[in-house]
């Protein structure tokens, strides 16, 4: 912790950090020219004023009003810690105050937006069980602070008086360099169609000299790769995986980065996720439920993402499993593949497809371009079900279900044999009543 | 395959008829007003008649068809509380069935809105950390509803595990 800072603890109404009302600024900045940019293309500025003025107004105008609207929700901002719960109230006119219960905490993020990390400033998002609003933000306090505050406020979740301990036990597991996850974005099979997609347009363009036919269309796929490249490379820039007392942390991001916290406790669940040209070379995604995280919209900054690991070998894919759900293994497992009848339903996939359980997890593999396990342990499964409609019906197959919280995975037996699925789903009932106890 | 959708054990608990009726009301009341509408068109504008004499024969077709669909999706619903988990099954052409384990109900809801109040029914909803549960049993009796709710929490704090 700095020296000299204020200690967010015990204290009584502590303020975030003033440099709140710059980055304000700079993010309404940012926003009011974003509008701007399509229009200075064209060549339109705003009413009688040439773009590039219009530009420059909206920059500082922006940063004006939204240094000065920061600056107010600034002075009115406030947060408590005591030994029950975290209030933070806020609001100039509507006045809100927010109550936070300890052990109603699910994770504790810290977010870093670009503008933000320049100052040195940090966002701190704290994630209850429940709804839509589930998810509260601080922002934005100094990074010592959030760090600090973050651990005060996971050992109160898990019940324990905040130790004063500066350091917190951590092992790094691995770190994805740029160059791995680069490669892997360059040979996973959306950009590659979404690449294919913008040269045959672009190429058409020229063949047929229609370029503004096309160039809708071109725009439009462009987007999309540059939406993955954004996506993938920068958000996932330098990811590390550590572990720590109370579970896996991933630090990721280039301009802006995130540090979340998976708590062991909390995983629901496990997909491993094999793209055709990665399985040549052995990799796989591994992709995480955890209650709450994918009910939040991914619009507000880098979002928390449900991404384990963005690229791995085997290897240490098997042990993070392992490690998360201890005992889980995905082979030596009896199989129950789907019946050849039930091609109809997917020419080429039903060969790949299968169903396993052990006494720790329930297995379901599926997908011929795109491989995916799904990975769940008996102790999370939500509920089970059968379902059934007329093409099915006549073909004498089913499908059976393990319902997991919203996330990446996705346990279901397509197009079983009917008494398979059936006996899928007793089974899975004894299964899970028998791991609940 | 008959027994696919049969009950884990015991037998399934039917909803009552009167869902039956409430749905072929609110069609009949939707066919209602196609009807006059289509009718209304055919005597407004009789250069292009058929178009209200297809909406007209539509309403009735649609009735007819809705009638039966809610008789038999109606008698397709059945519930069956186990030991350890509550069964619900529904569909005559697209069947399901789910199985929750009464402890991982996160919290269970009853409602009725004015015609379902009108004959006696409710639809009690039951929440899982997971939205494919979709578990929702629809047209029980005011008083079995109320019945099922108080058990379904009481055993879901008998059984309560967590998320």
């Amino acid at each position: 912790m700095a020296p000299g800072s204020d200690r967010p603890g015990e204290a009584l109404g502590l303020r975030t950090h003033p440099l709140t009302a710059v980055v304000q600024g700079a993010l309404w900045a940012a926003a009011a020219s974003v509008g701007l940019i399509g229009s200075l293309l064209s060549g339109d500025g705003w009413g009688d004023l040439s773009p590039w003025l219009s530009l420059v107004a909206a920059l500082v105008g922006g940063s004006l009003l939204g240094m000065g609207a920061g600056y107010v929700g600034w002075l009115f901002t406030r947060y408590v810690i005591d030994g029950t719960e975290l209030r933070i109230s806020s609001g100039v006119v509507t006045k809100s105050s927010r109550r936070i219960p300890y052990e109603r905490i699910q994770s504790v993020d810290i977010a870093e937006p670009f503008v933000a990390r320049l100052l040195g400033l940090a966002e701190l998002r704290i994630e209850m069980a429940g709804g839509k609003d589930s998810r509260t933000s601080l922002r934005f306090l100094s990074l010592e602070d959030t760090r600090e505050l973050r651990r005060v406020l996971l050992s109160r979740a898990h019940g324990e008086s905040p130790v004063e301990e500066a350091v917190e036990h951590r092992s790094v597991i691995t770190v994805v360099g740029p160059d791995r996850v680069i490669i892997g974005t360059l040979l996973s099979l959306d950009f590659v169609l979404a690449t294919a997609a913008t040269v045959g347009l672009v190429v058409a363009a020229l063949w047929f000299q229609q370029v503004v036919v096309v160039l809708g269309g071109i725009v439009g796929v462009a987007t999309w790769v540059v939406q993955i490249i954004g996506k993938r490379i920068i958000q996932q820039w330098n990811f590390t995986l550590s572990r720590g007392d109370r579970g896996l942390r991933i630090e990721r991001g280039l301009l802006s980065r995130t540090s979340q916290t998976i708590p062991y406790a909390r995983v629901q669940g496990i997909a491993v996720k094999e793209p055709f040209v990665w399985r040549r070379f052995g990799w796989q995604r591994l992709e995480v439920d955890v209650a709450g995280y994918a009910a939040q919209g991914s619009d507000e900054g880098p979002a928390s993402s449900s991404t384990l690991l963005p690229i791995t070998d085997r290897a240490l894919a098997d042990a993070i499993i392992r490690e998360l759900i201890p005992g889980a293994r995905l082979d030596d497992l009896t199989r129950t593949a789907a019946p050849g009848r039930s091609w109809p339903f997917a020419p080429i996939g039903w060969r790949y497809r299968w169903i396993a359980a052990d006494d720790i997890a329930f297995v379901a593999r599926e997908g011929w371009l795109e491989r995916s396990t799904s990975i769940v342990p008996h102790r999370k499964t939500q509920s089970v079900g059968v379902r059934q409609g007329p093409w099915q019906r006549r073909r004498g197959v089913a499908t059976v279900e393990v319902h997991t919280p919203q996330g990446p995975v996705d346990a279901d037996g397509r197009h079983l044999d009917e008494r398979d699925a059936r006996d899928a789903l007793v089974a899975q009932l004894a299964r899970a009543r028998a791991a609940r106890v | 395959m008959d027994d696919l959708f049969a009950p884990v054990s015991g037998q399934w608990q039917r909803v009552a008829p009167q869902l039956a009726t409430v749905r072929r009301l609110l069609i009949a009341a939707c066919a209602g007003i196609v009807l006059v509408v289509g009718i209304v068109l055919a005597i407004l504008l009789p250069d292009v008649a058929w178009i209200g004499v297809t909406l007209a024969a539509l309403a009735i077709l649609g009735t007819g068809w809705g009638w039966a669909w809610a008789g038999r999706n109606q008698r397709s619903w059945g519930y069956a509380e186990n030991d350890d988990d509550l069964l619900v099954t529904r569909g005559v052409m697209f069947r399901r069935l789910v199985a929750i384990p009464y402890g991982r109900m996160q919290f269970v809801d009853v409602q009725a809105g004015p015609l379902e109040r009108a004959f006696g029914i409710a639809t009690v909803t039951l929440h899982t950390a997971s939205t494919e549960t979709a578990a929702d049993i629809p047209g029980l009796r005011a008083d079995e509803a109320t019945r099922l709710r108080n058990r379904l929490t009481e055993l879901g704090e008998a059984h309560g595990a967590g998320v």
